[in-house]
């Protein structure tokens, strides 16, 4: 089950950072912004755009296949783990300025997914059911 | 919040709370109710369930509200509030699927929340 979170967190990260970096990018290449047909060539004939349907759909897909153990509560605050990313990354790429106040809620953001994990080993180990859910068919009861 | 929008503005705000909960409810009932298939099987039998395509509609609605939502408040106040739904969605996750809230859990889930309450702060 560690596995399972992990890499599907993982990817959950990946894809939505992903088509957060590529709606960024699409727009900056389709600039000026105006609403017409000219503005919706630039921005679909460049690849940026498809990065994000990439990011969407794969998104969708990993979350998905989370949400069959995973519990949503949980589940759903790890998610804005993408923050942290988006924010670090557009420090990178896009020289975008980090306060002081967003250095410390991605701070806080990471501390808390660190007591999440923390938390799901201690109950795995301490041979806790994982939730409502009984064991999927091809897992060995836990 | 006290121009003279606030009325709207709180609407909004608590449209998007809703949807944005129901949503991830519907999608959680969705991957609950199809965990004993697998691969194809478990797509095409939550794809012909309500829950999955009632999490999709949520989600079309909350891009509508979030985009009017955002047309009177500044992004830095609506990713602040935009914390008020992790908490939501934990209670609701408690409440109908019976979700455990372990100390850490709930540790890990509030730390979450002040964490991207502190990133909107302008």
């Amino acid at each position: 089950m560690r596995r399972f979170y992990v890499i599907g967190f993982g990817l959950l990260l990946l894809f939505d950072t992903l088509a957060q970096i590529s709606f960024k990018l699409a727009g900056d290449y389709a600039l000026p912004l105006e609403f017409g047909p000219a503005w919706l060539l630039r921005v679909f004939g460049a690849p940026w755009i498809y990065g994000a349907f990439v990011g969407y759909v794969g998104a969708f897909f990993t979350w998905m296949t989370l949400l069959r153990h995973a519990p949503i509560g949980p589940a759903f605050a790890a998610s804005h783990l993408e923050i942290v990313s988006v924010l670090l990354l557009s420090h990178g790429l896009f020289d975008e300025h980090i306060g002081t106040l967003q250095l410390l809620g991605a701070l806080c953001i990471v501390a808390g997914i660190l007591c999440l994990a923390v938390g799901e080993t201690e109950s795995e180990r301490a041979g806790a059911t994982l939730e409502h859910l009984p064991p999927a068919p091809h897992e060995p009861p836990r | 919040m006290n121009a003279p929008s606030g009325g709207l503005v709180a609407l909004l705000w608590t449209l998007n709370v809703v949807v944005d909960t129901a949503g991830q409810l519907a999608f959680k009932a969705a991957a609950h109710d199809a965990h004993e298939s697998d691969g194809l099987q478990r797509w095409r039998h939550m794809a012909s369930r309500p829950w999955l395509w009632l999490g999709i509609g949520c989600y079309i609605a909350e891009f509508l509200v979030w985009l009017a939502f955002l047309s009177l408040v500044p992004l830095s106040e609506g990713v602040l509030l935009g914390s008020i739904n992790i908490v939501v969605v934990m209670l609701a996750g408690r409440l109908l699927f019976g979700e455990r809230l372990s100390r850490m859990r709930t540790a890990g889930i509030l730390l979450i929340a002040t964490g991207v309450a502190l990133v909107g702060l302008p």
